[in-house]
Order: C-alpha cells, then structure tokens, then sequence
C-alpha cells in the first residue's frame, strides 16, 4: 500500500471502531428500554406501578387457564417457571395459545396483582418440527415447569 | 511453487481484471447468465422441495412454508449490506472505480430484498404472532437497515459530481455497517418477540434436514440471484460511467449495426 492508501485505511478503521463504541454506549444507556418484554421475576423482584403499562412474557401455566363467569374473559398465568403473573383478557387468544406456549402480553397490572391485557400475542420459538412428533413436543412444552430447574428462557 | 501462492495470483489477478471497467464489462457477459442460470436451477428445486415435499409444521401448518422467501431475502439483506460496505472501503482506500460501481448497484438489491424480509415477516407474523408489526429490536433494527439503503441511494443521487457522489455514499454505507451485527445478534441481547436463530441456534439447527435443504437451496438461489442482478446492473452503471470512452463508442456502434 502507498501512504496515502494506508493513511485512508486507518482512517476507515478509527471511523468504523469509534462509531462501534459509541454504537455500544448509546445501546448500553438504552437497554431497558430495548427489551421488548419483562419476565414474571423481573416483575417480582423489580416490583410494579398500577399506573404503569407492562409487557410481560412467560409461558401457560399448566392448568393455570381458566374462564371468567362473563363467558369472554380468559384468566391464566404466564410464568417463567420460578414466578408467575396473573393475566386476563378479554378477547381472541392467538391461534398458537395453549398450555406451555409462550406469550407475551400488555397491560397495566391492578391492585389484585393481576395484569388486564390489552393485547395478548404468541411467542414462536426457533424450533421446526414435523407434525408426526407434534404430540410429544407439545407435552413436552406443557411439562417444561415440572421438569425445570429454575426459571427458563423463551 | 505451492497451489496456496497459485490461487492467490489467481485471485489477485482477477481482483486486477475485475477493477478495470472494461474488462468488468466483459467479464460480466460471461458471468451474467451463469448466475442466472444457477439461481434459477436452485430455485426451481429449492421451491418444489420446500412447497412439496418438506412436511408442514406441527403447529403452523403450512404457513411456515412463507420461511423459504423470508429468511433467504433477511439472509441477503445483511450479506448485500456487507458487500456493499466492503466494496465502499475498498473504493475509497484504493479509489478503485469498480468498487463505487458495486457498492451503488448494490444498493437497490439490498433495499429490495430488506422490504421482502419486511413484508414476507409481516405477513408471516399476523397469523402466528397476532400482529402484523411490533417494535422489538429485530423488527426496528432491520427496518433502519432498509432506511439505510434508500439513505446510501439519496446520497448518491443528491450530487451532479459523480466522484463526490460516490465518496459520500461509500461513507454513508461504511459508518451504516455497525447496523449488521446488530440485527444479527438483536434477538440474543435483548428480548424480542422475534424467535432466535434456527439455522445456526447452539447445538446445530432446531429444523429436520427435509425442512432445511430446501431452506438452503433458497439461500443459494437468492444468492446467486444477487450476483446476477449486480452484474446486469453494474454492466449497465459501466456504459453510463464509460459513454466517452472509446471501448464505450465501439461496443454500441456495433451492437448498433
């Protein structure tokens, strides 16, 4: 390389290096407000505001989904398998919801501690299966609480 | 001497024919239709495998199929992204004609196959998800990365002076590359609704290889689709850039008789 080839050379990689630190910095002082959801511990340990709109993802509790009287509202819980937040809703659940699913939800969380959704949405995993095994992943995923060892991610 | 000495001639050889806007332009007709040909085959088979054969999803049924468009097209939006870049740099350090030429013509390709993984995703999501559109750091991230392309196309386009347009936009489209990883790792830094990696998820891919040939038939395909659309168009920026260029006059008197 001739000098001034080589001068140009450090000046792209001084550029692309102190734009990547000052990529980082910026998304470092952002990052909560980059996750796109919290968990049920999250919410636990980081405690809540009833004025506050959450995101809240987890999985169906097993056994946890349940039909309030006025025949529309669906009440369960999402849960990363340590904790779990009461959610209910009014309205279609999307067609992947199920026991051991996982979703995400949004709404502000009232005195009684539980979350009323506005918006209820299925989480697809990064897992493609054919439909010959589709009863054994979805017990699976059902099961995945009772065989955890602590909180699982999704 | 030793074949690694060998195909390093070669290859700076070809490095050398390549940067010259001529011998491009040959190079170019020969190539054009190779590429073309090849993208076709592996798309033909890529789409009858993946529309025919792979079984459907257990839990999306069929509409997983829509993955066969979309992750080739997000897959290129970020290989073009890093062609492009790399050959902005190269035409600003060695001031190489060619590279600007790549760099602009690649532009438009990506931007297209960036709106393709928008488009198919939303499509996708709305059955599956729920929702057509959410602002998790996958979805936002690669939305900025399609404004990054239609920003390297106005940069280019805002000035009458080719070489300034061509230094302005390789500095756009260098400072906009920190965007790639990002994408990329989007859905391991953060939560996002977005699933993780399939293909490349820890402990080999999460699909069965009669799922992911085709898959990988597609990303080939794309990928030669793209090599195939740049070299029509960068043949095409060639006679634009060239049209006072005697090689120039000649070609097109004779193509003319």
């Amino acid at each position: 390389m001739s000098p001034s080839q080589k001068k140009r050379f450090t000046i792209i990689g001084v550029l692309i290096v102190g734009i990547s630190i000052a990529t980082f910095l910026a998304l470092q002082a952002m990052q909560s407000s980059i996750e796109y959801f919290r968990t049920p511990s999250q919410i636990k340990h980081e405690g809540f505001s009833s004025e506050q709109v959450y995101r809240v993802a987890g999985l169906v509790r097993k056994g946890s989904v349940s039909r309030l009287d006025d025949g529309v509202t669906q009440r369960f819980n999402v849960t990363d398998c340590e904790n779990d937040v009461t959610v209910q809703y009014t309205g279609i659940l999307p067609d992947l919801f199920r026991e051991g699913q996982a979703i995400v939800t949004l709404g502000k969380i009232n005195q009684e501690s539980v979350l009323v959704a506005s918006q209820v949405l299925a989480k697809h995993d990064e897992n493609y299966v054919p439909n010959e095994a589709a009863d054994a992943v979805m017990l699976a995923q059902a099961n995945k609480c009772d065989n955890a060892d602590g909180a699982v991610t999704y | 001497m030793n074949p690694v000495s060998i195909i390093w001639k070669f290859l700076v050889t070809v490095y050398h024919r390549l940067g010259s806007p001529r011998e491009f332009y040959q190079i170019a007709q020969y190539t054009t239709p190779i590429f073309g040909l090849l993208s076709l085959v592996l798309f033909v088979c890529g789409a009858y495998l993946g529309l025919f054969q792979a079984p459907a999803d257990y839990q999306q049924g069929d509409s997983f199929r829509i993955i066969y468009v979309h992750v080739p097209a997000a897959w290129l939006s970020l290989f073009v992204y890093m062609v492009m870049a790399t050959a902005a740099a190269i035409g600003i350090i060695w001031r190489m004609k060619m590279a600007f030429v790549v760099a602009i013509c690649s532009a438009p390709l990506g931007a297209v196959f960036t709106a393709l993984a928008l488009i198919t995703g939303s499509i996708w999501g709305k059955p599956i998800w729920g929702t057509w559109w959410t602002w998790d750091a996958r979805l936002t991230s690669e939305l900025i990365l399609l404004f990054l392309y239609f920003g390297v196309m106005a940069t280019y386009h805002a000035f009458e002076e080719r070489k300034t347009a061509e230094k302005a936009m390789a500095m756009l489209a260098i400072i906009g590359v920190v965007i790639v990883p990002i994408i990329h790792y989007s859905v391991e830094w953060w939560s996002s609704l977005h699933q993780g990696a399939t293909i490349f998820a820890e402990g080999g891919p999460r699909m069965p290889a009669d799922m992911l040939t085709p898959l990988i038939l597609m990303i080939l395909s794309f990928m030669f689709f793209y090599g195939y659309a740049l070299f029509l168009s960068a043949q095409n920026k060639v006679l634009l850039n060239e049209r006072k260029s005697q090689w120039v006059k000649a070609a097109i008197s004779a193509a003319e008789k």
